[in-house]
This record gives C-alpha cells, structure tokens and sequence, in this order.
C-alpha cells in the first residue's frame, strides 16, 4: 500500500521496526544483530574445553543451559556415559537455573508494566537462588559446571538440607506472587487479553518453551526427550490454554513450582557414586545434536569433530530467535502502549529492548524510541484509560 | 513417521536414507528439498523444524534441516555448490524456517531464493565488508575482518 | 583522555548520582549484576546510585558489552547526549579489552577505542558489590583505575 515520503531517523540498529497504521501495529519487522560477536566462527579456533567458557557467556541468564548443551552434545560422540550422580547434579543447578531465569523474568515483566514493588521484591528472593549456585558452582552467573563427563565438582557437605528449606521458602513466596499478579489492577489489565496468539499460529512458527506452552500445546524436551536424569525426576509439563501474556504467568509460576519440587526431588534421591568420568581431550570423529529445554525452551547444539582438538563447527539455535516471529505476531493488532509488556512475553534477552523503530503510516512518520521511553508511555496510557 | 516410510520416500525423491544414533538423514538434491521438507513436517508430530545448519564443506556448502518428531530427530540433508550456492527458499510454506535461512545467507553466503531476508542482513552489520568472504566460510580470516571494519 | 572528577562538594550537594546504563553488545551477565545492584540486597540506593531512563539526565554512563560495530555508534551517540561533567564507567570483562571475544570477528576490544572511559571495573561479570564500590570510588574523587594487566594482554 503506498505511503508519503518518510523522513529517516537516525541510522542505529534496532531490534524491532514497528509499523502503525493509526494506533496499531500492522506489522514488526526484526533485525537482529545488535549482539553478534561471531562465536561460532571463534569456536573453531578453540579447544573443546575452552568453547564451555565460551558458550555458557552466549547468555548471561541462561548459562547453564548453554553449558549443558554443548558438555552433551560433545558426549554423545564419545562412549562414555556420564554418572549418575553427575546426571542428578546437573539437573540440580539446571532447575536453580530455571528458577532465577523466571523469578528475573517476572521482575522485569512488574518494572515493565510500572509495578516496580514488585521487581525489587522478586529479585530480592532471586537472590536465595543465587546463593544456592554460588555454594554449589562457586559464581552466581558464569558457572562453568558442566564439564565432558559430568560436573566440575561434587556438591558440598551440608548443602542437601539448605536446597530442600530454600525451594520451601521459594514456594511461599510464588504463592505470595502469584496472588499478587492475579489481583493488582496494574498487572492484570495488562496481561490479559494481551498478545494472544492461537495454537494455529504455534504450529506454523514452531516457538519453544513457555511460549508454545501457552496456547495449550504440552511439549517440553526434558519430557520429550530427557537427559541428564530428567528420566529419573519427570517434570510435569504446565501449559495454559489462552496464548496471553497472563498465561505465560501462570507458566511460568507453575514451573517455578515444579522446579522447586524436582530439586527437593533430586536431593532426595541423590545417588551415590562419582560425579564425573574422564574423557580424553580427543573427540572421536562425527556428528551430534543435542537439544536441551533451557529456561526459554529448546536450545539446539549441533556439532561437528574432525577429530581435532578444536571443533570443525558448531552451530546453535537459542530459543529466541525460535521465538522472534511469534512475538512479532502477538504485537500486531496491539498499540504502542503494550509494547514492553508483549515483548517481555516472550522473555527476550532484555537489551533487545533499547531501541525500537517506529514507521507511522498514516503521519508518514519515522522515529525511534528507546526502552525506557515506552515503558512510561505504558504506564501513562494505562493510567489514563483507568480514569 | 516410520523408518520404512521414510526410506520410499528417500527413494521417490532419488535420495538417500542414513540412521544414526539419533536420527535419520534422507539426503537429496537441493531441488528436492522442498518437496522433502513439506513431507517430513506434514506427518503428525513433525510441524517442529529446530533449525536449520549450514557446512562449509570445501567445495560444496552442506545444509541440514533438523525436524523433531517427539522421538527423533529426521534431518534433510543436501549439499549446493558454493560456486553457485543457490536454492528456494522454504519459508513460504514453512515461515519458521525464515530466520534460520536468513542467518546462513550472511553467515555463509547461500541464497534462499523467496526468502523475505535475501539482499538484506539480518544478523551482521551493515559495513560487513563486500570483499570479504562471509564470515563462516574456511576462507574468511576472521583478523582481516576485524581490520576491514575498523574494529582495531 | 578525559580525566574529570567530581568534587566532593558537588556530590555533597547532589547527594545522588544519577547512571544511565547502556548495553552495547552485551550477553547480558552484567546488566543483570548491575540492576542487582539496585535491589534491596545491595540496595545501592540508599548510597544516592539511581537509575535514570535518558542519558539527558546522567552524571555518570555504565557500559557493558563487546561493542559490536552496530552498536559504536549507538554509543557514541548516547555518550554525547550525557550533560557535562560527564564519566564513563566500563564494567566487565568485554568492556575492558573484548572479554572472551576478543578475537571475534564482530567484536570490538574495549570501548575505550569508542568513548573515553574513567573507571574499569573487572569481572566476568563483576558482583553486585564491585559495581557499586566501583562507582562511589569514581564519585569521591579517588584517581581513575587501569586495569594494566588486562590491557598488556590484549595489546
């Protein structure tokens, strides 16, 4: 359709091109960019050991994930198998992972939304988890614990009792939460209703993770096809069935929940045994996939050993860019106002939200605008249209 | 899907079939990955396409698309040659598949034709240097790069 | 490069320091050590450290990130919009000279080769406590820290 002359803004990356016609957006055009560093390139030039410190630092949030990803699908070309003690370990810190990655999730989403109470509280319960993987791993980001083989080290004495009394703790709180978001007038007329999308449309994009749960499709690869000791301790799958972002609240929140609950679980059963096995530095020639179900949802690693002492390629997929296409498609319909709150939906890696570009069809107007700027919108419009 | 179901159609297509640990490979021609793609996703279970990964394989650049059917993965496998690394694009009737392809075309310079991203970049910048090879392929140096884009 | 201080007496009378956080290429492992800083664990604001949404009200930048070429001039940008005096803080690894990227071909070696820089703040990612002891040691007027090894590394 034609449109005037557009006046260009300034040439910066932006994450999202947001096109409106009137209030609403009509279309979303993403380019993405703003953080490729060229890792799987710089893989090939590293040893096998050494591209853990560099996978696990793709993301800062979902390190771990990361970390298991890569340690198995490294495995998976060697006939060793990793102990069970190992196994149960990584599930550990794989479901703390998760927990610290939902809690950080629903902090922003109350910042975003202008309910900043609540961020300040959430991140400082997030900070019980934390420490949990500090004890365990020695850092509360970066963990570098998955190693070929199993993990790096055991877990200390005395640890067994603290996990079981913290995930007690975290469930009252997620109770706490959860009345909180289910009640407050800030949260819930920005969440429900908002960003709907269909089961049709998550079946022709293929999202991952809460995402695709939340139009009611139960699929999660710790189920479908489990690692680690995910066999052992079987995470019931949550969905929800209206695609909105309050649905990916009650996701979210329930897989808190079931994290808690499979962490009790493992230390429960915590086997016996050594908690890792050598592997020599040389990988057998071949190619392996390995996909894991990290905190966004399934994240792919493919890899490729010449035999060598460095990778012959790696690739890998994280679960956002999974997800990029069904988020342009829940904002379409929507107006500025409901931006942050859509966009954070999805659980983006959050500096995607710096800077977003805005073509106004019918004012033949082009302009960015930066995160922060249209948070306050939001909050204004909302405040507003409650007057 | 069935192996046995997946071999004929290996066959019809004048294909390949492979098992490996966890998956099966049917490697075919690029002009038949449409057609072998829009088979694999049309059985039940299968609409999930993880990705798609591009190889540099010397002469030829490889391209794997991993589909995952709940209980394996089935991977269609072709190779284009990179003197002409040209194939169609399958974003039209598998839009999941857009990103993925839209990343091979910076990262090693295959072109999908239809895809909405062809002549346009979506993960490097915009100065990524003409002259360069892109960035995957064996003969980029990724030091030169740097140079040519100023990055010290 | 630019070596400005705050004089004790400004900050005395502003009692607050006022940052703008910009992640210019970042995996995010900072970003989020940084807002946990301004959680109530941490709470660095009840030492003044607040968050502002526009670099236009800034005292002070805090950087992370391998600054990638999309986003130089981003930053560069955002750097000239922040009112003088001005100061820059780099935090973590990337920033500082690339980080585990430094051989990246999309990946910049330290954003010192962008904006002048007053304080480095080393880790991968720094903790909580090391942002804000960074920042009030900038703000009482202490000499800027070089990280030398790092840089000797990197060059």
């Amino acid at each position: 359709m034609p449109f005037g002359p557009v006046h260009p803004s300034l040439k910066e990356p932006e994450y999202f091109k947001l096109i409106l016609e009137g209030e609403r957006i009509v279309q979303v055009i993403p380019r993405i960019g703003y953080v490729h560093r060229g890792i799987e390139r710089a893989a090939q030039e590293r040893t096998w050991v050494k591209n853990i410190y560099l996978f696990e630092r793709i993301c800062g949030i979902c390190s771990f994930a990361h970390s298991l990803g890569y340690t198995h699908a490294v495995e998976a070309l060697t006939p060793f198998e990793v102990p069970k003690r190992a196994r149960y370990i990584r599930v550990i810190v794989a479901e703390l992972e998760r927990i610290h990655s939902h809690l950080l999730w629903l902090g922003l989403l109350g910042h975003w939304a202008g309910f900043d109470t609540l961020f300040m509280w959430i991140w400082k319960d997030r900070e019980h988890i934390l420490d949990l993987e500090e004890a365990i791993t020695g850092n509360r980001v970066h963990k570098s614990y998955s190693t070929f083989g199993g993990v790096r080290m055991d877990l200390p004495d005395g640890i067994a009792a603290k996990l079981k009394s913290e995930m007690k703790y975290i469930e009252k709180r997620v109770d706490y939460y959860e009345s909180l978001v289910s009640t407050e007038e800030t949260m819930t007329v920005r969440t429900r209703g908002v960003g709907r999308i269909s089961q049709e449309t998550a079946r022709r994009l293929s999202p991952v993770g809460p995402l695709l749960r939340c139009t009611g499709i139960a699929r999660d690869i710790r189920a479908e096809d489990p690692y680690a000791a995910y066999d052992e301790v079987v995470p019931r799958v949550q969905t929800s069935n209206d695609g909105d972002i309050a649905s990916l609240l009650t996701i979210r929140l329930n897989e808190i929940r079931e994290s808690c609950w499979m962490v009790s679980e493992a230390v429960e059963r915590l086997p016996t045994g050594p908690y890792k096995v050598n592997i020599p530095r040389a990988v057998p020639r071949g190619e392996s996939m390995f996909h894991v179900e990290a905190p966004r949802g399934e994240l792919f690693y493919f890899v490729k050993s010449g035999g060598g002492s460095a990778p012959e390629r790696v690739k890998i997929r994280t679960s956002t860019i999974a997800n990029l296409l069904v988020a342009t498609e829940m904002l379409k319909g929507h107006t500025l106002a409901d931006v942050p709150v859509v966009l954070t939906g999805m659980d983006p890696c959050f500096g995607c939200m710096d800077r977003i570009s805005i073509l106004d069809v019918d004012k033949s107007r082009e302009w960015t605008v930066g995160g922060e700027e249209l948070r306050k919108y939001g909050i204004e419009y909302y405040k507003r249209s409650s007057e | 899907m069935s192996n046995e179901e997946l071999a004929n159609l290996a066959t019809r297509l004048g294909g390949s079939l492979a098992t490996r640990q966890k998956s099966v490979e049917i490697t075919v021609s690029p002009d038949k990955v449409l057609q072998a793609c829009m088979t694999v996703s049309s059985i039940p279970g299968l609409y999930h396409l993880t990705t798609i990964t591009g190889l540099d394989l010397g002469e030829e650049i490889g391209l794997l698309y991993h589909f995952w059917q709940g209980r394996g993965f089935v991977v269609v496998r072709t190779a284009v040659p990179k003197a002409n690394p040209k194939l169609q694009s399958i974003s039209g009737p598998l839009p999941s598949a857009t990103l993925y392809e839209a990343e091979i075309q910076d990262l090693l310079g295959v072109s999908f034709e239809g895809n909405p991203y062809l002549g346009k970049k979506l993960l490097l910048p915009d100065n990524y240097p003409a002259e360069a090879p892109p960035p995957l392929r064996k003969e980029a140096d990724p030091d030169k790069i740097r140079k040519m884009m100023e990055l010290e | 490069m630019a070596n400005f201080r705050f004089g004790l007496t400004q900050w005395a009378r502003k009692r607050s320091i006022w940052v703008f956080h910009v992640n210019a290429a970042s995996c995010n492992g900072c970003d989020i050590e940084i807002l946990a800083a301004l959680t109530p664990r941490y709470d660095a604001e009840r030492l003044g450290v607040e968050l502002v949404p526009s670099p236009r009200h800034a005292d002070v930048l805090l950087v992370t990130g391998t600054i990638n070429p999309l986003m130089r001039d981003r930053l560069k940008t955002v750097y000239e919009q922040v009112p003088e005096p001005r100061h820059v803080v780099a935090i973590g690894a990337c920033a500082l000279g690339g980080g585990v990227y430094k051989d990246c071909y999309n990946a910049g070696r330290g954003i010192d080769a962008v904006i002048p820089v007053d304080l480095y703040i080393p880790g991968c990612p720094p903790r909580p406590e090391a942002v804000i002891y960074g920042i009030l040691k900038l703000v009482t007027g202490s000499p800027p820290d070089t990280i030398e090894g790092e840089k000797a590394i990197v060059k």
